[in-house]
Formats: C-alpha cells, structure tokens, sequence
C-alpha cells in the first residue's frame, strides 16, 4: 500500500507540474502587451520598457516560467485586473460558496442517484425501468443554464415556493447578523447556532443545487444500475440466488457492495464537473463563488483570474482523483497490484 | 470615469423594509432619527457603485448614487421648477458681471468627522477638488481665488464670468467635504478609499463590502442639519444584481423597494401590481455613437448616420427611449427640436458610401462596434445598427466589454486596437449642455472621453466661449450651441441615438420621491417615507 | 426459477440487442431529423433572412402565434426560423471538434499504445495533464484569451477533448501490439505503418465509434454553454446557447426566447447519447467508462 501510494503521489506531482505549465502557457497566449496594461495606456516608451523589465517579459523563456512557478508556489498567483486584489485571495472568498453548492448537489445526486440505479437494476424492462433511465439520460443531455432558468421562472417566480436568488435572506444581515468563518452561510450558521439563517440559506440552497444536481444524478443512477446488473448476471450471484437468498438481501448485500466501486471512481470526476457546471448557474442564481467570479474575469478579460480559476480547479481535481484513488486502493487490494 | 453604468438595468433600488419593529415611530419633537422604525432602503444595481474608488474630489462615475447620500453640495437644482436651490448655502449674490460670488454657508452643519463645516473647510475643499484635477473638476476652471471674509462666508473671485451657483449645484466635483479627516494629505486619499466618507450628508458609511453582492451599507448621521423628525430610512443599502429577472422578482417578493433600469417588458410587467408603483420620467441622459474620425472619413461618416433607422431602435425600445434632437436632450439651455438631424436613408447612405468606393456593389467595409456589457438596451441597439449596416455591405462586427475594458480600448495608446463605433451614455456634470461638448467634441491627446478622436481647432474655440456667456448673455449662448450642434450634425463624429427615458419600479408604499435629471438615477433617500 | 431465467446470460444479450436496437433507433431518427433541418432549414425555415442580420423592431417580442411560431425575439427576429439555421451550427462545429480531436489524439494513442516504454509514459503524462482540466473549463480558459468567435471554440474544445481519444485508443494498440501475430508480421519485416494501419487501427475504431456518438452530446453541451458566456458565437448567429443568454432578461415575461433553443439543445444533446447508448450496447457489450 504504501508503495502504491508513494507511486501515486509521485505522478500527481508530475501532472500538478504539466498543470501548472499548462496554465502559464494560457496566460502567455493572451494578445496584447501586458507592459501596457501595467503602465497605462499613455506611457511613454521608456516607462514600457521599465515596465518590461519589472514584469519580466524580457527574460527567456525558462526564466518566466520558473518565475510563474515560484510564484504559484508561494502564492503569488497574480493580481485580478478587475477587483485590484491577488487572485488567490478572490479565489479563498468565492471557493466555499461555490464548495457549499457543489456539495449540497452531489449529496443530493447521491441521495436520488443510486437508489434510483438500484431500482432500475432491480427490475429491468419494466416501466420504472424505462422512466428511471429516460430521467437519468436527461440529465445527462441537459443543458444545466436552461435547466436554472425554466426552475427559477416555475418555483420561484410563478409558484413562489422558493427564493429566486442570493444565499440567504438579505433581511436576516440586520435582525440575525450571522458570524462568518468559513464563508459558507449554511456551515457557519450551523456553527454558531442560528437557525433563522440555516433555514433561510437551505431553502436558498435547493434550487442551485437541484440544477447542478442533474447531471451527476444521470452519471451515478446509469453507472449504478449499469453495475448492479452486471453483478446481477454473474455466477457467484446466479448461485447466490440458487441458494434461495430473497432478491432483496442479494442486491442490498452482495451487488451494492460492488456497485460502490465505479461510483466511488467517478465521484471524483463528476466532482470536478459539477463545480464548473455551476459557473453556469451562480450568475442566475446570484450565489458569489467561482462561476460569478470567472464570469466576471470572462467580461472583463481579466487573464489572471481566468488563469487563476483554471488552475484552482485543475489542482482540486488532481487532488480529488488522488483521494479517490487512494481510498479505492485501501479497500480493494486488487487495483495496488496494477 | 463616467459611464460605467450605461443603462443601469434592473438596478433595482432595493428597499429592504425589514422587520419593522413596531415601536412607536417619531417620538414627537425630539430629533432622534426615526430608527424605530428600523426601515432599511436598499438599492439594486446591476454592477458595482463604488468602483471608482471614495474620492468625491474625482468621482465620475456611478458612485454618485451612494455619495448623494454623504455628501452634499453648495447649492441643489431643482429640475421641476428650473430654479437652484440653497443646500449648503442659503443664499447668493454675482457681482462684477459674473466674476465675482459670493455664497452664505448654513449655520450648524457638521461633517461626519465631527468638525463643524465653516468656510475654511468648504474653501479646502474646492482647492482640493481643484488640485487633484479629476472628475468634472472643470467646473471650477474659472477659479481665480476664494477669500473667506468669515466663518460662513465664501468669495469666489473668476478669472472669467461664469454661471458658479449653476455649477456648484453639479451632481460630480461640487462635493463638500472635510480635508482635515485622517490628518488630510495623502492619508486622506488612502482613508477615503478604505471606504469612509467626510461628508455633510444624511447618512454615512456603515460597511464597505467590495465586490461582493451588498456593496455598499449606509447608516444614518445623527447631526444632519437636517434633522430627523418624522420617518424616515435609517440605512441604505446598495445591492448588486446582474440580472434584470432577478430583480424584478426581488421587487415583487418585497425584498427590494426600488428598481432603478429595468429593461421595458419587465417595466411593463409592473403595471397591473398594486404593490408596485412605476414612474416613468424624461431625462437629460443619451446614448452616444461616437465615430472614429480618424480613421472614417467625413463622407463614409456621415453615410453610417444615414444607415441607421432610428426609429427602429426607438420601437424595439419601448419606451425607454425617445427620439433627438441635435445633442443637447430637451429641458436644458441649448435645446433646439428643429436642427438638421439625420433620419433613416439608406439609398442617401449608399451614395455616400459609394463615394468613397464602398457600399452595395462596392468594397465591403469592416468596422467595429463596442458597447457596455450587461445593458440590453445596448445590446438590441447594436444589433439593429448591424443589421442596418449590413444591408449596405457594411460588415459590423459587434463586442459587448464590461465598461472598463470597453472604456481603456477606447483610450488604447495603439490606434489600430481601438474601435469604430463607440456607444455610451452621456449625462451633463451640471445643469447645462456644456459637459458633451467639452467632454465628449473638445480636441484630447490622449483620449479620454472624446472616443470619436474628433479634433477641430473651429469648434474648440466655440466651446471656450460658450460658458462665460451663460453667465453674461444668455441668448448668445444658445446661439452659440446651436451653431455647434449643427457643425457636429454636418462632421458627423458622433450622434445622439436616442433620449433615455427613466423607468423606475417602486414599492408603491413609498412615498415622497421626484425624479431629477439634474441627478441621474440618484434617491434622495432622506426625502423619502417608508 | 423465472427470474433465474429471466437473467440467464442469454436471454440478457437478446434483451440488450432488441433494446439496443430501440436506443439506436430513437437516437438516429431524432439524429436524422436534425441533419435534415440542418440541410433544408433555407426552405423549412418561414423567415430565412431572420437567421442573419435581418431585423424588424416594429414586431419586437410577440408571443408565439400562426405566423411566428416560435414568436420573435428583442429585435424581431422569428424564433423558429433561428432555431432550425441553429441545427447548422452547434451540431457541425461539434463535428469539426470531434474531428481534430480524433485526428490529433488517436495517432497519439496508437503510438503510445503500440510503441510503448518511453512514448507512452511521455504521452500518458501530457494526457494526464490535459485530462486535470474539466473540458468545460479549459476550453473556456483558451477561448477567453483568444478572441471569443465559433472557431476559437472549435480548436479549445478540441484541446481540451482529444487526451480521452489518447487514452481509450492507446488502451486497443497496447492490446493489439501485444498479440502473437502482430509479432509475426513485425519478424516477417512488415513495417510498423502497416501493422498500425491494417491491424490496430480497424481493432480500434469500435470502440472509437461509440465514444464518438456519446461525446457528441457533451460537445454540444459544451459549445452552447461556451457561447452562453459570450465566448463562442456571436450574434446575430442564431446559435442555441447564445440564444438562451441573449433571451435571459426577457425570460420571465417573454418565455419563447429562452425556452426553444434550449429544448433544441436538450434534444439535439439526447438524440446523440441515445444512439451512443444504443451503439455500445450493440457494438461493444464490455462497459465503457460512462461519461
């Protein structure tokens, strides 16, 4: 196992690298002399050469690269062009909200997903069967900015069941001020014991995260049943069943345990996904994570934050599939001995 | 750094009326303010107010909205009536044929600092606004000296006439703060844009949350000169909400009181809500199409106006736009309904254009357009102005820039990078045509807000005139602008697409409000009764 | 004993082709369908000249009716006659992305797979690297620096899609490289082209075909999203996402602009995982990484 991990770790750290690379060669790609944008459009050139030299741009290319590289290691990730702050701290105060989102779909797509792949595979060719797999391909072909428009004009607008934007209830900042600490109004709220705010945040909550919510939902119920009934057809089961187990106790013990595996494997891409699913929907939804942040970058052409953001996520994915990997590894030994 | 808002859609002034805690309102006759009542006013935006930092010295752009309620000017128009007002003068007298004001300050105004205001402090200043030279601090520019015979007295002696009560009553540059707050100098630049504020005004700043959602938090000032009998909001809070939908619901929901720009079927969609008042009012604001001059020529120029169906755009409007005349919008000196203004001709501009070789039949021309992203006023203009230069084999290729972006390629030091067709909204600093032309005609190296790069020695000696006239011979100055409407109607650098007509959305149990030009998209909230 | 029967490894397979069958047929109608509005949308479409840089303000956002069924959008165009020319776009910039991505990363895959050692490792490792990146957002990283145009879009989703061709491809030649008459034909001296060509490319394509058919639904989700943003198309292409984006202020009292560009993309998305689907299921029952 340990060997295992180290190898692991070793080839995250080499991808961690051709990422970072990766991004500096989108941040070198912008047109546009970014001496200019540094000095202002009415420098002289004697001040755009100074600026060169003070940005660097004048050094080989080795050099700039090994700077980026310091930089991002010490966390130097560069000035946002649009909020005059290092894009790394934008990205400390916009991450947990959209971590909040994020999460809250993947629960949900968990929640709904595998009991619905479960049913699916349980009784195969009926109609529960057909409607579950014409949901989840849904969701998987569903364009999820549509998908926030159409729920927010039904439940929010029309119904009024729902709140239509915002992660909770303005009005509660003056009556229930809540103590932020970790930037994620339902989190902090559970923290210090305010209930005004956890209701209001949930029920802010539910609409964005249903939204983000439909693609892993579609990915997890297809891969669930898609495993279930694999297990279902082989013969340890087959003899399983000969041995007069109920259908119930063979699936909830032997086929599920089995099943985990592959959803565990693309819990951590659908992760990945879901999180820039939701640049799409959080101008909608007026939710200030990352997609309202890159949105903003987007149209103010500012590249150190695109880069920035891009980066960020590239990182946490490499992370996420080397937890999972990890994990997986610790509970089943066969894929150590790959 | 005007213009950011461009359109100002959906801000939706969000009037938080919150819980309101009963207790009983107004204590009779005391000045307490009415925060028993605890009533919140929040205004909805959709992009941030306070993006050109805190300085009232050198604002020009949108946080206007938030600084009217902070500080205050000498003197206030009054755009109903046409007369100007006493604020933080209660009275005034010209001498000398113009070049000599005098103002009588208010007794018992305080700073938020605490400092009495007295007129060293106004004095300081102006000087201040004067130096550092930013926002519309050109209407100080024909300050000589200010002499301050005693604490409530201000002198103003001009090196040329000028109209100073008008311009003094200007909703940029004409702010009266205190200097000495954080020790003054560059401490108070810096303290300035830490989001504080050294105003006269109602309310003051409570909270600065930069680029976040609620921006901007208000509280109340509790030695306002002007009291605080009766009810009124005991903080404003400026939201920001990018999109139009968003904010309409917010306002139905309750959870915003005040809507600034909203795109006109969702203004109309109001209509029939009792809980929901909509105002519609005229205002002294345009949308400018500012043509490269030099790259275009005048002929190729004037061909584009020709191209372009006005009425068209004012149809696909509804509403929030009304036909021009010349530049200068109705209600201010210098307007004239019967110039020589462009109206749609295709087969005018297709002459025109084949004069220069291009047009149907001819090369295809390649130009470029950029406008304010988030506006959708914007936006559907732009596409009828492409689709109208379309059909005359004018390709107009169209980008839509967050108003910083769009504004510095416009100031682009590389001329090539630089755009052919400009849109942005324009407002006068004052209650007076001079601003467009002084801002937007007058000759720049480097550009600032002349974006059509239009430079002529002719017209610039016009506008040196024109303003000491206002002053002296009134009917001289309106001749003079209408001489200059006509030389830029036959240049063609730039025309005025259409007048904006203000759509508010309100809460209808809000009482108390008057829309004034004078004061574009600004709520006096101390005016107003929850 | 009939639900032993029911899943006998027979009955399974007959059950799986005869609904396969169904998934492909669903899918390449609705497939069918769409190329054909594509193809035909100068003559099925009522107001072609609305799909460019036509406008009528003067009939601006009307609610669907007989002669606008769709209605018309902010300046007048007819949403139906935008939403059938949008059949030309995201499906076929989807191709040309499919395309490139193919051309650039299956000769990768094979080459890794098939030469093995220091090739593939290298190859792997950039494969990893472009795979970090969730192709939404790397795409939307390349297209934001360039200029924001179809072909911008184009050549990002490309790069950030080829590294999945790269790795499915390289998989097949590992395999195929590795079997015994491969090395007969390398000892009888037949060169490596050949062998790449007529014995590990054909044993890939399987494979291939099906990933192809179900990204293509996923491309299309990406290129309307991109243009979503305002990256990809811009107006007056009536492409579907930039249809959504432009309608999105309207949407609450003029629903038609938002609501059937975005049923075209759900569908148009459908009809192609659909007959992937169906394709796999038929072609190759081992279970591929679903996506």
């Amino acid at each position: 196992m340990i060997r295992y991990a180290i190898r692991r770790v070793a080839l995250a750290i080499v991808v961690v690298a051709g990422v970072v690379i990766l991004t500096f060669v989108i941040a070198d790609l912008v047109p546009g002399d970014p001496a200019v944008a540094w000095a202002g459009p009415h420098a002289s050139a004697a001040q755009l050469a100074r600026a060169r030299q003070h940005l660097g741009l004048d050094q080989p290319l080795p050099v700039r690269i090994g700077k980026y590289f310091g930089g991002i290691l010490t966390g130097n990730w560069g000035t946002s062009i649009h909020t005059h702050q290092p894009v790394l701290s934008d990205i400390g105060t916009a991450a947990p909200a959209t971590l909040e989102l994020v999460v809250a779909a993947l629960i949900i797509a968990l929640v709904a997903g595998v009991p619905l792949g479960l049913a699916a595979a349980r009784w195969p060719g009926t109609f529960l069967d057909h409607t579950i797999r014409v949901i989840a391909v849904l969701g998987v072909s569903m364009p999820i900015f549509w998908l926030a428009l159409i729920l927010q004009l039904v439940f929010a607008q029309r119904l009024r069941v729902l709140p239509v934007a915002g992660q909770y209830d303005p009005n509660l900042m003056f009556t229930h001020p809540l103590v932020t600490r970790t930037q994620m109004p339902v989190v902090d709220a559970l923290l210090s014991g305010n209930w005004t705010v956890l209701g209001s945040s949930l029920r802010h909550l539910v609409l964005p995260a249903v939204v983000v919510a439909a693609y892993p939902v579609g990915v997890i119920a297809r891969m669930t049943r898609a495993q279930v009934l694999d297990t279902l057809g082989e013969t340890h089961v087959q003899m399983l069943r000969s041995l007069g187990f109920p259908e119930r106790t063979v699936i909830s013990r032997f086929a599920m345990k089995l099943a985990w595996n592959p959803v565990t494997a693309v819990l951590a891409l659908v992760f990945a996904y879901s999180l820039v699913n939701s640049f799409l929907v959080e101008s909608i939804f007026d939710w200030p994570g990352l997609g309202s942040y890159a949105t903003a970058s987007v149209e103010t052409l500012d590249t150190p934050a695109i880069v920035g953001v891009t980066l960020f996520i590239g990182l946490v994915y490499v992370a996420a599939n080397l937890v999972v990997d990890l994990v997986q590894a610790a509970l089943d030994p066969r894929i150590r001995l790959q | 750094m005007k213009r950011c808002r461009a359109g100002l859609i959906a801000a939706g002034a969000v009037l938080v009326s919150s819980l309101a805690a009963c207790g009983g309102s107004a204590s009779s006759g005391s000045s307490q303010p009415g925060q028993a009542a605890n009533e919140v006013f929040t205004y909805d935006t959709t992009t941030a107010v306070m993006v050109d930092g805190w300085d009232p010295a050198t604002e020009y752009s949108d946080g206007v909205i938030a600084m009217s309620e902070m500080y205050e000017t000498l003197t206030h128009y009054n755009s109903a009536t046409g007369a100007i007002e006493p604020e933080l003068a209660t009275s005034w007298t010209s001498a000398d044929g113009g070049k000599t004001w005098t103002f009588n300050l208010r007794h018992g105004v305080y700073f938020h600092t605490g400092r009495p205001m007295t007129a060293q402090a106004a004095k300081a200043a102006i000087l201040r606004t004067i130096k550092l030279a930013g926002g519309a601090s050109y209407i100080w520019a024909a300050v000589k000296t200010i002499d301050t015979p005693d604490p409530y007295t201000l002198v103003f002696h001009l090196s040329y006439a000028s109209p100073l009560a008008l311009q003094a009553s200007a909703d940029y540059s004409a702010y009266i703060y205190d200097t000495q707050a954080a020790g003054g100098g560059n401490a108070l630049t810096n303290w300035l844009n830490a989001g504080h504020d050294a105003g006269t005004g109602p309310y003051t700043a409570q909270t600065w949350n930069k680029n976040q959602e609620f921006e901007v938090v208000l509280k109340t000032f509790p030695k306002y000169w002007g009291g605080w009998t009766g009810t009124h909001f005991s903080k404003v809070v400026f939201r920001v909400v990018p999109q139009d939908t968003t904010a309409a619901q917010l306002l139905r929901s309750g959870q915003v009181s005040f809507i600034e720009q909203i795109n006109s079927s969702l203004w109309s969609s109001f209509k029939g809500d009792s809980a929901i008042s909509t105002v519609s009012s005229p205002s002294w604001q345009n949308l400018l199409a500012q043509i490269n001059s030099q790259r275009l020529p005048v002929t190729v120029r004037q061909a584009i106006l020709y191209a372009i169906d006005y009425n068209g755009i004012i149809t696909a409007l509804r509403g929030a736009g009304v036909a021009s005349s010349g530049i200068v919008p109705p209600g201010l000196l210098g307007h004239f309904s019967d110039l020589p203004n462009y109206s749609y001709n295709q087969a005018k501009a297709a002459t025109l254009l084949k004069q220069a070789g291009y047009g149907p039949g001819g090369k295809a021309l390649n130009l470029s357009l950029t406008y304010t992203s988030g506006d959708s006023n914007e936006q559907v203009v732009a596409t009828i102005i492409k689709s109208d230069l379309a059909a005359l084999n004018v390709n107009l290729s169209v980008q839509a820039l967050a108003w910083p972006t769009q504004w510095a390629k416009g100031k682009s030091a590389k001329a090539a990078q630089r755009q052919d067709i400009f849109l942005e909204y324009w407002w006068p600093d004052y209650a007076d045509p001079y601003s467009w032309f002084a801002n937007t005609l007058e000759t720049e190296n480097p550009p600032y807000f002349n974006l059509s790069y239009y430079s002529s020695p002719a017209l610039d000696a016009m506008i040196n005139q024109v303003e000491p006239l206002v002053a002296t011979n009134k009917s001289a100055a309106e001749a003079l602008y209408r001489s200059m409407q006509v030389t830029v109607l036959q240049q063609a650098p730039m025309v005025s697409l259409y007048n904006v007509n203000y759509q508010y959305a309100m809460l209808s149990g809000i009482s108390g409000f008057q829309v004034n030009p004078a004061y574009p998209n600004v709520v006096f909230v101390y005016d107003l009764k929850p | 004993m009939s639900t032993l029967l029911a899943r006998a490894p027979g009955v399974t397979a007959v059950r799986r082709a005869a609904r396969a069958n169904r998934l492909i047929t669903a899918g390449a109608l609705i497939v069918a369908v769409i190329v054909v509005v594509a193809v035909f949308a100068p003559l099925l479409a009522p107001y072609p000249a609305d799909a460019g840089t036509a406008t009528h303000p003067e009939i601006a956002l009307q609610a669907p009716s007989m002669r606008h069924l769709f209605g018309t959008d902010q300046v007048g165009r007819d949403v139906f006659s935008r939403v059938l020319y949008g059949a030309r776009i995201s499906p076929v910039v989807a191709f040309f992305v499919l395309l490139i991505a193919c051309a650039i990363g299956v000769p990768l895959g094979i080459a890794a797979g098939y030469f093995g050692g220091v090739t593939d490792e290298i190859i792997m490792r950039v494969t990893d690297v472009f795979l970090a990146f969730p192709a939404l957002l790397l795409s939307l990283a390349f297209v934001a620096v360039l200029s924001p145009s179809l072909t911008s879009v184009t050549i990002a989703i490309a790069i950030a899609w080829w590294p999945w061709y790269t790795r499915l491809i390289r998989g097949q030649a590992a395999s195929v490289a590795g079997r015994p008459y491969v090395e007969a034909c390398r000892t009888l001296g037949i060169p490596h082209w050949r062998i790449l060509l007529r014995h590990v490319l054909p044993n890939s394509m399987t494979p291939l075909i099906v990933q192809v058919s179900l990204d293509a639904g996923g491309v299309i989700l990406t290129i309307s999203a991109l243009s979503f943003l305002g990256l990809g198309a811009q107006d007056p292409v009536p492409e579907w996402g930039l249809m959504v984006a432009e309608g999105e202020n309207y949407f609450t009292t003029q629903w038609w602009l938002v609501t059937y560009p975005g049923l075209a993309i759900l569908i148009t998305a459908l009809a192609f995982t659909l007959l992937g689907d169906g394709l796999r299921d038929t072609l190759d029952p081992r279970r591929l990484p679903v996506r």
